[in-house]
């Protein structure tokens, strides 16, 4: 076996840590959404699914023992054109109101 | 005859794939952060009607089956065919449960009258029949993401049963796998968005 696969092989003891994190995090987001924190609410939701999302990213989906470097440039690649997208709608929006 | 395999290929293949889906699932979250920009209030009314305990009954099988397809597949890549099985079979049970929910969901929401371009819905303010459509086109899409994960890993379990899929051969199954993890993580974004508007 080479070595790569051998890290792939991450234990299922691994598997159940991040999926109890997951759960925890899921209870964190409800329990969030009930408090009164105005703006923060969807700013807390949002930051906890990114986290999820890491987890599942790296540890599920093994992207943390990915040694190809490939992987670790698209995936940041997609991540900065999403980013993109979401600046210069939100752009648009703003300044919209202004113009007849 | 010995032949060569590529490892990297197919994984490459699969996470271009994965991206493409990002990117498609991304420009309908762009659309949503607008629309919420512009309705708060009518977003906040419309997201009180959603089932939020349903919503987070259905992230938690999700994560679940996440955990069960990560380990059936360990389980194949140490040989523990029998174990992969079962865990294989978890999955699917756990993603048709996952579907039931959204079906009941869905059916109470249309049994009030609230889907897209029906009366009721229509004579409601702008921003709830926008926060409803993307209600169903969103959640409608994942839906039918989860349902050909179903149907994929079907075909994985008869590949593992006729021994096509093994410690030898598994890279079918790994993207298999990851694809699942994909409609995972969309859920994650889709749960607090939707359910969760305070």
């Amino acid at each position: 076996m080479r070595p790569e696969e051998e890290i792939r092989m991450t234990r299922y003891k691994t598997y159940v840590l991040v999926w109890i994190t997951l759960v925890i995090l899921t209870g964190i987001t409800l329990s969030a959404a009930g408090m009164q924190l105005g703006g923060w609410t969807v700013l807390i939701a949002l930051a906890i699914a990114g986290t999820k999302s890491g987890l599942v990213l790296n540890y599920f989906m093994h992207l943390k023992s990915e040694r190809l470097l490939i992987f670790k440039i698209i995936i940041p690649l997609v991540m900065v054109v999403f980013l993109v997208f979401i600046l210069l709608t939100f752009s648009d929006l703003a300044f919209r109101g202004g113009v007849k | 005859m010995e032949t060569h395999k590529d490892v990297i290929s197919p994984k490459l293949g699969m996470w271009l794939f994965i991206l493409s889906e990002l990117i498609l699932f991304g420009g309908m979250f762009i659309l949503y952060s607008a629309y919420r920009y512009k309705n708060p209030v009518d977003f906040h009314h419309a997201s009180r009607e959603l089932e939020v305990l349903l919503g987070t009954l259905n992230t938690v099988i999700l994560l679940t089956s996440s955990l069960s397809i990560a380990a059936s597949i360990t389980a194949i890549q140490r040989g523990q065919r029998k174990l992969s099985i079962y865990l294989l079979i978890a999955t699917m049970a756990l993603g048709l449960l996952f579907l039931v929910n959204k079906g009941f969901e869905w059916g109470t929401k249309i049994e009030y009258g609230i889907y897209p371009n029906s009366p009721t819905l229509l004579a409601r303010a702008k921003g709830e029949v926008l926060f409803y459509g993307l209600y169903y086109v969103m959640t409608g899409l994942h839906g039918l993401h989860v349902l050909v994960g179903i149907c994929i890993f079907l075909v994985m379990l008869v590949f593992i049963v006729k021994d096509r899929i093994n410690q030898a051969h598994l890279a079918p199954f790994e993207n298999s796998g990851l694809y699942w993890h994909l409609v995972d993580i969309i859920w994650i974004f889709l749960y607090p968005l939707f359910y969760l508007i305070t």
